[in-house]
């Protein structure tokens, strides 16, 4: 017989789950309806009832090993049909937020990110830090500060140079913890699904090629298409939000990227060829921003109204974490319209702070990937990753080039069917 | 004394059509009735009128009405001192007999149903012809006494005294202890007793004890037992004594069958029997003397509690039992009254705590013995204790194979349940072990939380159970000849309680109810809802005694049984079979009817060799009277008669349903409603013999552990009954088939055809009664 697994209920772990917005986690008493109208839980693996009562028992390293607290996509139909009121669905948002918090790293910036007033400090530090950035940058261009002269060029102000520096330093860093996070994130999840524990004792690793092929771009495809948030029973319209903002995201990163590479590169290769910024509005990457900068407000404010709805509705909770993402996007998706509409205009009093409060909200929402909400694209990617990768391996068709089954379903060396 | 009967036939609900009404009008006529009339709209105001006029007019004193079955249209024809008696030709004729006018053989149908009405006309007739007019029991002393005798101070007989004084009785409460409050009072907080349910209470029990003492008409007996209550309800008389202390008023035991018999089992001889009773209840006085220092009650509430289950010492080693730091509810109730709670071994505050509710392992999910609704609430309540105790870290596991929390309790459950130190999970506890290092290891298996787990804890509780106060000791210690406790209460493992669902509250013996722990598992609340419950029945108990009839469950019965002692033969059997114990008996063995003990069952008639137990209105000559006035025809082999003697509790009505669905049985058959089929009397299955009836058949309610019949033995004394009836029978050379027993529920209607028609087929195979003719 396997060992038996000692249980000792983390107290702290359960006041932490009931203090983060899954206040109602107790009144769950195992009927099992959440399991049965999720239109996302699994058979083999259903959830969210599960989660419940271990998050009941405070058995947090059981809780981090479950992908599953990540496929759930907070629809509110468990929490709906809950004839306890024990709302699994605020449970899970709030597993989640404190999983993100666990894997965060350093722990003070995801405690900092956590509260409203940090993320305005955080604003606010980045818009001084962009401020010094260039005034040390104006020493060097003999441009005036905080005003340049002549129509509005953000350029004059601050070219794409020390704006990299800032900005690829965050990156380096928010790459850091994010890979960092998922890294740890796979090996909980690995570990809970019983994966580490092959006859040959090692641990499925896999080979990168397949993996990318084979995993990694399904889960992606399925993301860009929102095929499985669609299925979502209450959130029809929160799926094409959200979808919006992904998409946005996504264009906006793009030619962020291909003016990085035009103005830092070529430009400076070839200094009259065209490349200097900013673009001319019939440009197809002006275009392409400009589209994206729509879909980002547009996006965000169909969540927005969706959340407050269903707030009101008492079909999901909203906490802090909630709002502080929405408004960070808003406003991130806002000033950068209102810094082109002055620059447009050229209104230079107003034009420049409002690009440095732009600059401050990007360098801020950048910043929060690992440590915020926003992180959920990082470990609800990987959760749907590893979901099929963990299929394979267990059924011997991958990682380990079995020829045996691993079957059932583990935790901890023990079966738990 | 001759009366003077009206006869009156119901013409309406097809009757007229089915039968030859005139037909039946010349039987009456030709037995002597001069008032015969019919009436197409008989249970009318008109119809009644009709029959008013007769009994004013006319001087009728008895009257028949030949219609719809006595079950049914009750209240129109009820004429108060005027014997009325009905006979059923709707349900039991027509409505279950009907003829189809194309069937080839309808003629013979006909015939076969005009007979089988003529046949309960007969019957009808005979029966009011020799009954007597009834006279209510009236009690020896002028009133009966209104005083309630309440056994047990705790919240229950608290909660009955204060009733009672509510309804401006006065009531003696009797408590062993010394101080009023029995385990209510020993709490450090109780289970909610009202909305929302959520949170834990202080005990009710204090506010209670404050009332009753500050209440005139409560006297309070602390440490006080009772020693025999003699008599009857309406005039028990009480004797009370300190508590553990012997007294010569002591109730006397009975023997016991075992004592009853010698060293090779044989039985001892009456005068060897006298002497062992007196050895055996040396000191005490006969049960039948009287105490003229007995304090006098009307009736009795029995509210003596529970006890906490000890587990043996060698009981539940798979749990540590003997490990200082594994304990019952109650012994950890105990710890929490007292302050912070503190591990038994050590004296250290105590940080977590298993709730065992189970202990059978994965071989047995059933809870600890007498565990109950009130078990589970208790383990919910003490898990919270330690949360109010250890706010910050303590650990609250909740074990259990069955979480009962019924009804509103649902609430308090929930409310604990959102405590996040409380931790609760279904799972089968395999083993309790001592951890090495002061606390204790707890192993579940198969929990909620997946699979098999083992926990930490500093203490163990089990969830041991609530053992009512009967199960060894008679505490009401009754001076009955039957003895001083309740009967067979094995039945129902010890709680005091004889028809659990038909009759809460009612025991065995008539005038004592029992309330609260006693009767079963009970949580506080629930406790206070059944004092109030068995108050309210002894105070019916008191008005029907003092009106003169029954008290349970014929409470419309003003008759008691009458005995004709000359022919006695002290043969014991009546007294000893009455299910109530309402007879007891002299030096001789000579019966004395305890009336307002009675029940009316008449299960000591039907035990009576002798025939000399009768009602005025139900005895051994009316129904055998009965049975001789149908008329058996010699020579016809096509016109068998089955007698069929149906309980009226359950075996009767369940005829009228299934005549009302349209359901039949054989024509042949001729029913005789009677009270009990323990009132059957072998004479009457000898004259529907001798009549040459060709079978009886006796229809009465289910029996065993789950009996379901109204005076508890009845239908087991019958059946018993009928298997020596069998063995006279075929010593006369009647064959002992011609009489079986069927039990049929209430709503087992359905099934009587089948019952009826397959016993008369087996009659038909057996041929006519061989004494038929003589």
């Amino acid at each position: 017989m396997a060992e038996r697994k000692r249980v000792q209920p983390d107290l702290e772990f359960v006041k932490g789950v009931m203090e983060a917005g899954g206040d109602t986690v107790n009144r769950c008493y195992q009927c099992a309806t959440c399991s049965i109208v999720c239109p996302l839980s699994t058979d083999e693996s259903p959830f969210p009832r599960k989660e419940m009562l271990w998050a009941q028992w405070g058995l947090g390293s059981k809780l981090a090993g479950d992908a599953d607290v990540w496929l759930c996509h907070n629809c509110g139909d468990c929490t709906k049909y809950c004839p306890r009121d024990a709302r699994p669905g605020d449970v899970l948002s709030a597993i989640r937020i404190n999983a993100i918090k666990h894997y965060a790293q350093p722990k003070a910036l995801a405690n900092l990110l956590d509260s409203a007033g940090g993320v305005i400090g955080t604003v606010i530090a980045s818009m001084l830090t962009v401020l010094v950035v260039a005034f040390l940058w104006s020493l060097y261009t003999k441009e005036a500060f905080p005003i340049p002269e002549g129509t509005v060029v953000y350029h004059k102000f601050l070219t794409v140079i020390p704006i990299d520096a800032l900005f690829l330093s965050i990156s380096a860093l928010v790459i850091y913890a994010g890979i960092k996070g998922v890294l740890r994130f796979w090996g909980d999840i690995s570990k809970g699904a019983g994966l580490t524990d092959s006859y040959t004792g090692k641990a499925a690793t896999p080979s990168l090629g397949p993996f990318l092929v084979k995993y990694v771009w399904p889960a992606v495809k399925e993301i860009l298409t929102h095929e499985r948030f669609k299925k979502c029973g209450e959130v029809a319209e929160r799926a094409t939000g959200h979808l919006w903002v992904l998409w946005s995201f996504i264009i906006l990163f793009t030619v962020t990227i291909i003016v990085m590479i035009q103005a830092d590169v070529l430009a400076i290769l070839f200094p009259d060829a065209g490349f200097e910024t900013p673009l001319v509005q019939y440009h197809p990457v002006k275009i392409a921003a400009n589209i994206g900068a729509v879909m980002l407000i547009a996006g965000i404010w169909m969540l927005r109204n969706m959340r407050n709805r269903k707030t009101a509705e008492g079909t999901i909770k909203s906490t802090t974490q909630d709002w502080i993402l929405i408004w960070l996007i808003f406003a991130v998706g806002v000033s950068g319209v209102a810094a082109e509409i002055i620059r447009l205009m050229d209104v230079a009093i107003l034009a420049y702070p409002v690009y440095v409060l732009h600059l401050g909200c990007v360098a801020t929402l950048f910043l929060s990937l690992p440590y915020s909400k926003f992180a959920h694209l990082l470990y609800r990617t990987t959760a749907y990753v590893h979901e099929s990768w963990a299929r394979d391996v267990r059924a011997g068709k991958a990682g380990f080039g079995l020829e045996k089954m691993v079957t059932g379903w583990q935790y901890e060396g023990k079966d738990i069917h | 004394m001759s009366k003077k009967i009206g006869f009156y036939i119901y013409t309406g609900d097809g009757i007229g059509e089915a039968l030859d009404i005139d037909k039946l009008v010349e039987v009456a006529t030709g037995l002597g009735l001069e008032i015969v009339r019919t009436h197409a709209d008989l249970y009318s105001p008109e119809g009644a009128a009709m029959v008013k006029q007769d009994i004013d007019n006319e001087g009728v004193d008895a009257v028949i009405i030949a219609g719809i079955s006595p079950r049914y249209e009750f209240e129109i024809l009820d004429f108060p001192g005027i014997i009325v008696e009905k006979a059923s030709l709707r349900e039991l004729v027509t409505w279950s007999h009907p003829v189809n006018a194309d069937d080839e053989n309808a003629d013979a149908q006909k015939e076969h149903v005009q007979e089988l009405a003529e046949d309960y006309i007969r019957m009808a007739v005979v029966k009011v012809q020799k009954s007597e007019p009834i006279e209510p029991f009236k009690t020896e002393t002028e009133e009966i006494n209104q005083r309630i005798l309440i056994i047990g101070g705790g919240v229950t007989g608290l909660t009955a005294a204060l009733e009672a004084a509510e309804a401006g009785h006065e009531s003696i409460l009797v408590e062993r202890q010394a101080e009023l409050g029995g385990w209510g009072a020993k709490l450090r907080k109780q289970v909610p007793v009202g909305p929302d349910y959520s949170e834990l209470i202080n005990p009710v029990v204090h506010d209670l004890i404050d009332r009753v003492n500050a209440s005139d008409k409560i006297t309070v007996k602390t440490n006080t037992e009772v020693a025999r209550i003699g008599n009857a309800p309406g005039d028990f008389k009480v004797s009370l004594k300190e508590t553990g202390t012997k007294s010569e008023w002591d109730a006397p035991f009975p023997l016991t069958d075992e004592e009853m018999l010698d060293e090779s089992g044989k039985e001892l001889s009456a005068e060897d029997q006298k002497k062992k009773y007196a050895e055996k209840n040396e000191g005490r006085k006969e049960y039948m003397e009287e105490d003229s220092g007995a304090g006098v009650c009307g009736a009795v509430i029995l509210a003596s509690g529970w006890k906490p289950y000890e587990p043996a010492e060698d009981e539940f080693k798979h749990l540590a039992w003997g490990n200082p730091n594994v304990i019952t509810n109650c012994q950890f109730e105990e710890i929490a009254k007292k302050g912070k709670i503190v591990r038994p071994s050590d004296g250290k505050e105590v940080k977590s705590v298993a709730f065992i509710q189970s202990p059978g392992g994965s071989k047995d999910d059933a809870d600890f013995p007498y565990a109950s609704v009130a078990t589970s609430l208790v383990s919910l309540k003490q898990a919270k204790y330690l949360r109010e105790d250890q706010p910050e870290d303590g650990k609250a596991y909740v074990l259990y194979e069955h979480m009962r929390a019924s009804g509103q309790y649902e609430y308090f459950y929930q409310g604990l349940q959102n405590d996040p130190g409380i931790f609760l999970t279904k799972g089968d506890v395999t083993e309790v072990k001592d951890n090495g290092s002061g606390g204790l290891t707890v192993n579940v298996d198969n929990t909620l939380i997946g699979g098999d787990i083992s926990l930490d804890v500093d203490l163990a509780v089990l969830a041991t159970g609530m053992v009512p106060t009967t199960k060894d000791d008679p505490v009401v210690n009754l001076a009955y000849r039957q003895g001083p406790g309740f009967r067979d209460l094995d039945l129902f493992g010890g709680y005091c309680d004889s028809n659990f669902i038909c009759f809460p509250y009612e025991t065995r013996r008539t005038g004592i109810y029992a309330a609260g722990g006693v009767r079963r598992g009970m949580t506080i609340e629930e406790s206070m809802e059944d004092a109030a419950g068995a108050t309210l029945k002894a105070l019916q108990c008191l008005k029907a005694i003092d009106e003169g009839h029954s008290v349970h469950p014929r409470t419309w019965d003003f008759d008691y049984p009458d005995f004709y002692f000359q022919r006695c033969t002290q043969c014991k059997r009546c007294t000893e079979e009455c299910p109530f114990g309402a007879l007891d008996d002299d030096e001789k063995g000579t019966p004395k009817l305890n009336p307002s003990r009675c029940r009316r069952c008449g299960t000591c008639m039907g035990a009576c060799p002798e025939r000399i137990i009768n009602f005025k209105d139900y005895s051994i000559d009316i129904v055998g009277s009965m049975i001789k006035s149908i008329e058996v025809p010699d020579d016809d082999e096509d016109k068998l008669r089955l007698l069929i003697f149906a309980c009226e509790n359950d075996a009767y009505p369940a005829l009228d349903m299934a005549a009302r669905k349209g359901l039949s049985w054989s024509p042949l058959a001729r029913i005789i409603p009677v009270r009990c089929l323990g009132s059957v009397n072998v004479a009457w299955i000898k004259d529907a013999m001798s009549s040459g009836m060709d079978g009886a058949l006796l229809l009465g309610c289910k029996f065993g552990d789950d009996y379901q019949c109204h005076f508890v033995k009845g239908s087991e004394l019958s059946e018993k009954r009928m298997a020596n009836v069998a063995e006279s029978l075929a010593s006369l050379g009647i064959e002992a088939e011609r009489v079986k027993m069927a039990q049929v529920a209430i709503d087992e209607y359905d099934q009587i055809p089948k019952i009826i028609n397959e016993f008369m087929a087996e009659i038909v195979e057996l041929g006519p009664n061989p004494f038929k003719g003589f």
